[in-house]
């Protein structure tokens, strides 16, 4: 008998060792580095893009917007509908059967009415905005919501796709907020929560039940907070992560030469642009305005300052964006670099030479206060008697949003669908950031906003980016590429919005 | 005794409640409001008027100065804005981790300081001498955040001796590292987290130690210089006590007072040098956590870690001045 | 006695009342440090004063074509290397020199003057004014040192005078406790009575009889508070908080280059050095006149003011 139990004991040790060996080469466990943090347990807590990609893919959100076919695609949902005779009133079919993670409670209509609810009236929600245009939900059967807008509303996914978060009625009920929050964040995502420590690091687990994921989906994903660049880059080179978010263009050499890791390029769905004020002179005459647009040399800052690492924008959006038509954009949207025109401009609008500042946030965005240096000899080349202004971000935000500010450089970050950007910015009363208010665009922009069908969208959207290019009230300049850094340890595509789905990363065996 | 030392704690009450009121005037005098900061920039203007009537932004000042002070008298210093979590919780998390960088700093300054300010002393205008005070001029002279910015680019970038920043390694670290990293792992008998978070915490330490090492090594020489003059150096020689004992024992010992107490005085330099350092270095503590309070104008962590910087910084000079008088009741010192 | 150091001490001159303007021999002066110091304090005046004819480019001239390019050292037009707009390292050093100059002596001497006004009305009076502005001075030094400078150019914004304030704020205090603790020892000397006797104003005892007395404490305070003004405005600075981008100084200069910190590291190292040898220098320079002018004036030997 004494054979057996020492053959047990030596298949025991056997396996044991077996298992750690597995551990030791850390299958199936991917670090990332990010930038971004989560502040709060509550999922309605926080608005960066982070939040919402580790959310979507631990609780789930009805769909997501697929850059590789274009289109949105569900998650949650299984598909949708406008209803033909009354566009404010969209039905979302949610899947069958999907099961909950650790108790296997299915999805139902009750819980995307109840996370509805919660996004409103959650003391702590920042995620309004992401249901504003939805007047009322309500669940019709078990499967199936019905959404109400309260006006006709054509980028309504834009909205509730990749941003509205559905959790569990019955968790909440049960546990209340904070309980729920803090032990209870399951939810039907292809990843479990394993651990949430604010400002440091978020770990998701793989759920194997789960239909969406697949063997070669890494088994732990640990998003580690590296704000510094420096620090990521250092990280993935020496193995501590195997993806590096946002890398600077002046480290990009670094990682291209990386023996352990390749750099992996692709657009992002963030736009950067001046903003001009017509409600300030000397801004309020438009061809000062369209004369800033002729006088930037934009494809030598790219060249120069982003190393080549952005993408021109000819209108208001780019190649990974939706409703881009690059024949129409390089007919009717190209501004070149023409300093003799702008010059011209500038003598017709009467300019007297008075003082312009330019303000700029500093390390808020790549390389924003050098680029914004190289624009100021360009402005006054062309006789704008131009200063640059870098104030602390918090000042300038303050100003910008209650419209004190004339002359800006900016960014806005997650435009798929650019509709609710363009309103916000340009739209008659959007917002008071440029205090724009020009019929053309309005009309354009009211005319996408209810024209349901796709094609004939795309096109009014093209037409609302010449209203917007003829009224000036912005230049915009270019699009930054997003640059990751990618173990070779791992084949990963970076999505243009920067969140990072687990089933989109496959380990290499 | 006791009286003067209660007179003087109770006197100490008054500026405390001085510097609460002007932070919290200068916080609110700023531009930037917490709420446009941090929704997120789609939010509409009912959300954040919502979002500054939950924070109480939109009360009079005496108000909400009012408030807080009731608060804080109860010990409760109020919620983040950005964590929603009680400032008190926010701040404990990071707390230990400046603690630890400056004890850290404060070692190596000492270990380096006071020899060679000894050796210096004991030799004036010889080679140890010209040794030390060229340490100690460089230690006094350098820039803090630029020599780490140097230490980053030449012992982590270039010869990739050490880590560039932030304090721990994730995969070595288990568990949360808001706590004393090092000495709970050495507790531990984790020898791998301790080694992990000493490796982290050399470079910030060093960046952050050199200041204080030139002061400590400028003050140790002076005091020797002064204390090997006395009449009982003499007698112990005389006696036939050997030189280095007569050194390290009898002068050291009495050069040190003066040590401490300027030791003592520039901890508050210590203090806000660590807020760059941390900077630098991504370390986490309450030095970059006030940095970004500032930045998302996080008013109550904001007042919150003032308060307990200028608390700590209120205490040492306090115990300092009382170690003073206790030194030498005839000298009255100023700065 | 060389490099005696110890705690500032509440001078009662045994000797009496004004001290006569010393004459100080030459030979003292050529001591190592203060040659060193001097010299390097010179530079740097020489520098700032001289820089529009000795820098080669324009500190604001722009080359995009020419960004980022490393020190040519003596085999190229730009000596040190350029920034990533393409501007001239080794030119916005000579301006940088300038501004930090400008900053640091305005800085010393508005807060001196302050400093020692109110030391010595504080001292001079004692009672109830002296009360009041040591509480002042009590609240103003809780403070940590860095945070008052970061709240008030965070809150107040760019510019030379913010700036300025800032770095004033916390600043006047060293001279004002030095000039207290005389002034509190100096006002039951004998000339103060005969000089109230004969019908002396205040105003005219404290700015005749008690002030002369400070200046060389305040000298020496002066030179560490330059060294101190110099690095907290780099700081700033490296914060964002600093002047306006139009105006190159050594600290931004720094904090503009610690982006590119692994890729071009001649934009960090140079300010950073220059910041450094400045510094150096004063202290040298404050150090040998310290131990010229009052070897018996014991002193903190914080070098930081």
């Amino acid at each position: 008998m004494s054979w057996k139990r020492s053959a047990i004991a030596f298949a025991a040790a056997l396996a044991a060792f077996g298992a750690n060996a597995q551990t030791a080469t850390a299958g199936g466990r991917v670090a990332v580095g990010v930038t971004e943090t989560i502040a709060s347990y509550d999922p309605y807590a926080d608005s960066v893009s982070l939040a919402y990609g580790i959310w979507c893919q631990v609780l789930g959100c009805l769909g997501v917007y697929d850059f590789s076919k274009s289109d949105y695609v569900g998650m949650l949902a299984e598909s949708w509908e406008v209803d033909k005779a009354d566009p404010t009133i969209w039905t979302f079919h949610l899947k069958h059967g999907l099961k909950r993670q650790n108790d296997g409670k299915e999805l139902t209509a009750d819980d995307v009415v109840f996370s509805f609810n919660r996004v409103n009236t959650d003391p702590a929600s920042q995620q309004k905005q992401n249901v504003a245009p939805v007047k009322e939900m309500t669940a019709v059967d078990k499967y199936t919501v019905r959404v109400v807008t309260k006006v006709p509303t054509a980028s309504l996914l834009e909205y509730l796709f990749d941003r509205f978060i559905i959790t569990g009625k019955d968790l909440y009920e049960k546990y209340g907020a904070s309980q729920a929050d803090r032990k209870y964040l399951w939810g039907w995502g292809p990843y479990k929560l394993q651990e949430l420590q604010i400002g440091q690091r978020i770990v998701l687990e793989k759920d194997p039940n789960n239909p969406q994921v697949k063997p070669e989906n890494p088994d732990t994903i640990i998003f580690t907070i590296m704000r510094e660049p420096e620090q990521r880059v250092t990280a993935l080179l020496n193995n501590e992560i195997q993806i590096a978010e946002f890398i600077p263009p002046q480290l990009a050499q670094r990682v291209r030469e990386a023996k352990n890791a390749k750099l992996v390029e692709s657009s992002s769905v963030e736009i950067m642009f001046l903003a001009m004020s017509p409600k300030y002179k000397p801004w309020d005459n438009v061809k000062l305005r369209q004369a800033v647009c002729y006088a930037i040399n934009r494809d030598a800052i790219i060249k120069s300052i982003l190393s080549g690492q952005a993408d021109r924008l000819d209108g208001p959006i780019g190649p990974a964006q939706y409703s881009y038509n690059a024949d129409y954009a390089k007919k009717n949207l190209y501004i070149p670099y023409d300093p003799a025109k702008a010059k011209e401009l500038v003598k017709e609008s009467g300019y007297k030479g008075e003082p312009v500042d330019l303000y700029t946030p500093v390390g808020r965005y790549i390389d924003d206060k050098e680029v914004t240096q190289a624009m100021i000899p360009m402005l006054n080349a062309v006789g704008i008697n131009a200063r640059l202004r870098t104030p602390e971000w918090a000042t300038m935000w303050a100003d910008v949003q209650k419209g004190k500010t004339a002359f800006y450089y900016m960014g806005r970050g997650s435009v798929v669908d650019p509709s609710p950007a363009l309103s916000q910015y340009f739209e008659t009363g959007g917002s008071p950031r440029i205090g724009m208010s020009d019929p053309g665009i309005d009309k354009a922009l009211a005319a996408e906003r209810v024209e349901f069908d796709p094609a004939s969208r795309k096109k009014d959207l093209n037409v609302a980016f010449k209203a917007i290019e003829d009224a000036s009230p912005a230049c915009f300049m270019w699009s930054h590429r997003m640059l990751h850094g990618i173990s070779n340890a791992i084949e990963f595509e970076p999505d243009p919005t920067g969140r990072i789905f687990g089933t989109h990363i496959v380990v290499k065996q | 005794m006791v009286g003067y030392l209660l007179r003087r704690a109770i006197g100490t009450i008054p500026v405390i409640l001085l510097i609460t009121l002007l932070v919290f005037l200068l916080i609110h005098a700023a531009p930037g409001d917490p709420a446009d900061l941090l929704l997120s920039d789609q939010a509409t203007p009912q959300d954040t008027a919502e979002a500054r009537h939950r924070w109480g932004l939109d009360q009079p000042l005496y108000v909400q100065y009012s408030r807080f002070l009731v608060n804080v008298l109860k010990g409760d210093f109020g919620t983040s804005f950005r964590y929603s979590d009680p400032v008190i919780t926010v701040i404990g998390e990071r707390l230990p981790a400046t603690i630890e960088l400056a004890i850290v700093s404060l070692l190596i300054a000492v270990a380096l300081g006071l020899p060679l300010g000894v050796w210096a002393g004991a030799k004036p205008n010889s080679w140890a001498d010209n040794l030390g005070s060229f340490f100690g001029f460089f230690g006094i002279s350098m820039p803090n955040f630029w020599f780490g910015i140097m230490l980053i680019l030449v012992v982590a970038g270039y010869l990739n001796w050490l880590p560039s920043s932030g304090r721990s390694t994730y995969g070595i670290a288990r568990g949360s590292e808001t706590g004393f990293y090092i000495v709970a792992s050495l507790l531990a008998g984790n020898f791998d987290a301790a080694w992990d978070g000493v490796k982290h915490i050399i470079l910030p330490a060093i960046a952050l130690g050199t200041n204080m090492m030139g002061i400590i090594m400028r003050v140790t020489r002076s005091a020797v210089l002064e204390v090997m003059h006395e009449d009982f150096v003499r007698t112990a020689r005389a006696k036939g006590v050997a030189e280095s004992t007569v050194l390290w024992r009898h002068v050291l010992r009495n050069a040190l007072v003066p040590v401490i107490t300027v030791v003592g005085l520039e901890l508050g330099t210590l203090l806000s040098g660590s807020i760059i350092v941390e900077t630098v270095f991504a370390w986490p503590g309450s030095g970059s956590l006030l940095i970004s309070a500032i930045e998302s104008r996080d008013y109550p962590l904001i007042t919150g870690t003032v308060i307990i910087y200028t608390l700590a910084f209120v205490a040492i000079n306090f115990m300092i001045d009382i170690l003073y008088g206790f030194v030498d009741p005839r000298i009255r010192f100023g700065r | 006695m060389e490099g005696s150091v110890a705690v500032d001490v509440a001078v009662g001159d045994a000797a009496g009342p004004v001290r006569a303007r010393r004459r100080l021999a030459i030979r003292p002066l050529l001591k190592p440090k203060i040659l060193i110091g001097g010299a390097i304090v010179l530079t740097l005046i020489v520098a700032g004063a001289l820089a529009p004819w000795l820098a080669p480019f324009d500190p604001n001239a722009q080359n995009l074509d020419l960004a980022l390019k490393p020190p040519q050292w003596l085999l190229g037009p730009h000596v040190l290397g350029t920034d990533a707009v393409g501007r001239d390292i080794f030119s916005r050093l000579f301006y940088g020199a300038r501004v930090s100059l400008v900053i640091a002596v305005m800085v010393v001497l508005i807060s001196g003057v302050i400093g020692v006004a109110l030391g010595a009305i504080s001292g001079y009076f004692a009672g109830i004014v002296d009360f009041l502005i040591q509480k002042a001075v009590e609240v103003v030094w809780a403070f940590p040192p860095l945070l008052l400078a970061i709240a008030i150019m965070a809150f107040l914004g760019q510019g030379l005078g913010n700036l300025i304030l800032a770095l004033v704020m916390q600043r006047w205090i060293s001279y004002c406790r030095v000039a207290r603790g005389q002034a509190l020892s100096l006002r039951t000397r004998e000339f103060v009575d005969a000089a109230r006797a004969l019908g002396a104003s205040n105003t005219r005892i404290i700015v005749r009889h008690i002030v002369p007395n400070l200046f060389q404490s305040a000298v020496v305070i002066g030179t560490f508070a330059m060294a101190s003004a110099i690095i907290s405005e780099a700081s700033l600075s490296f914060l964002g908080l600093g002047v306006p981008p139009e105006i190159p100084t050594w600290g931004s200069m720094l904090a503009d280059g610690r982006t590119y910190i692994s890729t071009s590291w001649w934009l960090a190292l140079f300010p950073g050095l220059c910041i450094f040898f400045t510094v150096l220098g004063i202290n040298l320079l404050g150090d040998g006149l310290r131990d010229l002018l009052d070897p018996r004036l014991k002193r903190s030997g914080t070098g930081m003011g």
